[in-house]
């Protein structure tokens, strides 16, 4: 009789706690805000944007959210998932403008349909009047990002710690990609006003026909001193031809410097190893969490913010290396961090 | 003389010789050194390996579209599977993997009956996605140990004071000439790929000729895989991207016809030389490099409209 009474009992709290749910559900708005991006399965990037929606998730449990992404650098790929985005009327919408052009006509009839848009990681390069005009902008800025670590080579080739620049080239995987041209133009204007001359060289994403690439490049260059890898995992490919034609590559008073970009595993024991002279952070958790924050706010209480939001650069040397190495490991965990360190 | 003119690679030897005459005229300097002929070579070995096993199938009057996806997917499971399997085990099975992929493709293109170029783009597709998924889009490493491994170090680095890869192509490529030119399977296998009808005729099963075909282009791609990787054991989703298009074109600028029934071995390892000397003299010259997939395509027609007329020179039906 008492296990009776037990099972009553608890079916009876099961069914008011149930009920308290369904009132609380009854009374909260649920949205679904979609991430379009660029960032697929193939960058290690997307765990850091995927793990902040999660957070965000637990954060506001009212809110769905979705990541969808493409794999092959297409613009054409990227305009067609967002397209499919915008048909199933989500709450709102996160994207990289990869292409100002090929994205304005897409966004602006899901922004006159009432969909607030969120640029994220990559914003419409054109000026403020000509703009898709979305809430706002969360991410790094490309153009700085180039330009900061450049600048920061400098500062280290004056105070004698690395070679005076001479010939920089900026080795990029994506020809078409905005952001990638934005990152060599500042290392760009950064090193030619030390009086380095400055080359962009298309190496692909392949990783043999990368490294061939840049060795032709390196082998018919032969004062090029510094190479500026815009992605983080191309970066140990290119200290590894600079090595094999002893050229000196690691971080010194003499030889090839090398740079590259993102807080990955790779760019970030790429420094601590004396590999790379410097990487960038371009903040990619605040990335995944910030736009849906922002998106949240303008459906609940029609915020918009007033200017971009800027999550880097940060830049990344010797001195923060380590502090940097102990956070990205919580967010990877020490399996994948170590397995993605290529060094 | 006569029996050089009359081969199937003849027009990617004067493909050869007239290359080395224009890139030494406009670049002599450039172009003789040790280290332009160490990376034009070795990155040519690599690139062999996956134009040779294109070529075998190309014979055969069929298509292989995955086999850079294939030489990734080697690539990911030999890196990937060591530290449960150790480097002999995760060689083999990355091995066997490639072959799998090569025998499900040929099952469909000959029990099924079905075109191989639509075949072979799916398993380009489906392949490319397992490397997706399998990685998670990270890169993977090899383990100290891994990379002083014996075998490891067989396959990567250097081998009797020069590059492992070329080593292996120079082993390879005699073999399967051998194979190809005095062995019943090669007489086989061209004259499946010349005329079906009448290789039935005479006994050869030509279904089986095609399965073995497939099942070698995929293991010479996974071959070609582990041996990047061996030299440089670093993993990357987009490892082997595209390489079946510059497969495909070594292997038709080294002579092999579409139409079937004629290529080489050497033909193709020249054809690979051809591509990458390319790719190497336009960054030496100073063309932007996106410049270099235009001047494959340009030099692919060029090898084609000349193979095709110095076949019907020498009184081939083309």
């Amino acid at each position: 009789m008492k296990f009776g009474n037990s099972i009553l009992l608890s079916a009876l709290m099961a069914a008011t706690a149930l009920g308290g749910i369904a009132n609380a559900q009854d009374g909260e708005k649920q949205y679904r805000f979609v991430m379009v991006s660029h960032i697929g399965s193939n960058d290690p990037n997307m765990g850091w944007l995927t793990k902040s929606m999660e957070e965000f998730e637990k954060k506001y449990p009212n809110v769905k959210t979705e990541y969808i992404s493409t794999n092959n650098y297409s613009v054409q790929e990227h305009v067609r998932l967002l397209e499919q985005a915008i048909s199933t009327q989500p709450d709102g919408i996160a994207v990289p403008i990869v292409s100002s052009d090929a994205f304005e006509g897409p966004l602006r009839k899901a922004i006159e349909a009432g969909i607030p848009v969120v640029a994220f990681n990559i914003p419409d390069g054109r000026p403020e009047g000509e703009r898709i005009p979305y809430l706002t902008y969360v991410g790094g800025d490309e153009y700085l990002t180039g330009k900061k670590l450049g600048e920061y080579a400098l500062e280290k080739a004056e105070a004698g710690e690395i070679p005076k620049p001479t010939h920089v080239v900026c080795a990029s995987h994506d020809s078409a990609h905005q952001g990638l041209k934005a990152r060599c133009a500042g290392m760009k204007d950064a090193m030619e006003k030390a009086g380095a001359k400055v080359d962009e060289l298309f190496i692909g994403a392949e990783p043999a026909t990368a490294r061939n690439t840049l060795q032709s490049f390196l082998q018919a260059n032969p004062d090029t001193n510094y190479i500026f890898t815009v992605a983080g995992w191309s970066s140990p490919w290119a200290w590894g031809v600079a090595n094999e034609m002893k050229l000196d590559p690691d971080v010194d008073d003499k030889g090839v410097t090398v740079l590259t970009v993102d807080e990955g595993p790779v760019s970030i024991e790429g420094v601590r190893a004396g590999h790379v002279l410097a990487t960038n952070s371009q903040g990619f958790w605040l990335q995944g969490y910030a736009p849906m924050e922002w998106l949240y706010w303008n459906k609940e209480f029609g915020y918009a913010p007033q200017s971009n939001i800027l999550t880097g650069p940060v830049i990344i040397n010797k001195d923060n290396a380590d502090k940097w190495a102990e956070l990205v490991r919580g967010v990877f965990g020490d399996k994948a961090y170590d397995e993605q360190n290529t060094w | 003389m006569k029996q050089l003119v009359r081969s199937q690679g003849f027009g990617a030897i004067i493909g050869v010789v007239v290359m080395l005459v224009v890139f030494s005229l406009i670049d002599f300097s450039g172009w003789w050194t040790a280290q332009t002929i160490t990376n034009v070579t070795q990155f040519t070995a690599i690139l062999s390996f996956v134009a040779m096993g294109q070529a075998l199938v190309i014979m055969t009057k069929e298509i292989d579209l995955s086999v850079g996806s294939v030489y990734g997917l080697a690539g990911v499971a030999f890196i990937t599977l060591e530290p449960s399997f150790g480097v002999p085990g995760s060689l083999v099975i990355a091995l066997v993997m490639a072959a799998f992929v090569g025998l499900l493709q040929a099952f469909a293109v000959v029990k099924g009956h079905l075109p191989s170029m639509i075949v072979t783009l799916g398993g380009l597709f489906a392949v490319r996605g397992i490397i997706y998924v399998w990685t998670g889009g990270s890169v993977h490493n090899f383990s100290a140990d891994a990379r002083i491994h014996p075998v490891t170090r067989l396959f990567g680095g250097e081998l009797f004071g020069v590059e492992a890869a070329i080593f292996w192509l120079v082993v390879v490529a005699a073999v399967l000439g051998i194979v190809l030119w005095a062995t019943p399977f090669g007489n086989r296998l061209l004259a499946t790929g010349g005329s079906r009808e009448s290789a039935e005729s005479r006994g050869v099963r030509t279904d089986r000729v095609k399965i073995w075909t497939f099942v070698l282009c995929s293991l010479l791609a996974g071959f070609a895989g582990i041996l990047t990787l061996c030299n440089q054991p670093q993993t990357h989703v987009t490892l082997g991207e595209n390489m079946e298009l510059e497969a495909i074109s070594a292997a038709v600028i080294g002579g092999c016809l579409l139409t079937g029934g004629r290529g080489s071995i050497i033909g193709a390892v020249l054809g690979a030389l051809i591509v990458v000397s390319f790719r190497y003299e336009l960054i030496a010259l100073g063309a932007p490099s996106s410049w270099y997939i235009t001047f494959v395509g340009v030099v692919l027609i060029v090898a084609i409209i000349f193979n095709q007329k110095l076949a019907r020179f020498l009184g081939h039906s083309v």
